[in-house]
């Protein structure tokens, strides 16, 4: 896990204004849920898992998440967005032991 | 001779049994999902569902669930959630929730969406303890509630499984 934290963002190449486009992200992290244990020792793993996702197109906060445990490792999300500027779309992951990882990446539509 | 085969027969259920359990006990091939589960107290969805929403009334339709009907590994089962109401800025489908009513707590997530969305669809991979109803509830900008609910058999992988 040494590259927890690590997030991809995925949106179409060619953009028309207007369009409204799928965003695909991925964040690597181990999403514990403190329910599993250790196989070496028999303690349960603590909790370490992303509670709170921002997603910024610009300066406008367009989408906001909360995440359970359960929410399967190295977390996977699509939603969507109408590009109707040429702006930063900045994705925002905070997990419950004060991780913070974001990654933006640039929205043009032509 | 003959016994020797019969030893060696013998020996060699003994050794496949003695790793099946092994690896039954620790509970560890990668990828299995039935973690060891700690002993905690089972979350009712209906409690769950009281607690975010009342007592108040949960439509059913406007959402449609896509979710596989047999998942072979309940940690990765792709879950995608859309609803055809509208995403106009003066109503707009504001909040997606995702149970899954099987798990200890059956509260997945819940997606915060705007009108800037344009489109009510989000999909995402969630884990699920074991067979259980998969459950979206759909919350309008105005206050409504809909949702809609589909099994999906959790299969569990490993000796016997």
């Amino acid at each position: 896990m040494a590259e927890i934290g690590k997030i991809m963002i995925k949106v179409p190449g060619a953009i028309k204004k207007g369009d409204v486009i799928p965003v695909k992200a991925m964040v690597v992290h181990p999403m514990e849920t403190g329910q599993r244990k250790d196989a070496k020792t028999g303690n349960l793993i603590p909790e370490h898992y992303i509670n709170d996702v921002k997603v910024y197109y610009g300066s406008d906060l367009v989408t906001s998440m909360e995440w359970g445990i359960a929410v399967s490792t190295n977390p996977f999300i699509t939603f969507y967005l109408k590009a109707d500027k040429a702006a930063p779309l900045k994705i925002m992951f905070k997990d419950n032991k004060g991780g913070a990882f974001e990654q933006t990446v640039q929205v043009n539509p032509q | 001779m003959r016994e020797n085969i019969k030893l060696s027969r013998r020996g060699f259920i003994k050794a496949t049994g003695a790793v099946c359990s092994a690896v039954l006990m620790s509970g560890a091939i990668p990828g299995l999902l039935k973690p060891v589960m700690a002993a905690e107290e089972q979350i009712d969805i209906k409690d769950a569902l009281k607690k975010l929403f009342g007592d108040k009334k949960i439509e059913t339709g406007h959402v449609d669930l896509d979710v596989p009907i047999i998942a072979e590994n309940g940690a990765v089962v792709p879950v995608t959630i859309t609803s055809d109401l509208p995403m106009a800025a003066d109503n707009y489908v504001k909040n997606i929730y995702v149970f899954s009513e099987g798990n200890l707590n059956p509260f997945v997530a819940k997606i915060g969406l705007t009108s800037v969305n344009a489109k009510a669809e989000i999909a995402t991979r969630i884990k699920m303890r074991k067979t259980s109803n998969v459950r979206a509830v759909v919350e309008t900008s105005k206050g409504n509630l809909y949702q809609n609910m589909k099994e999906v058999k959790v299969t569990v992988g490993g000796c016997g499984g």
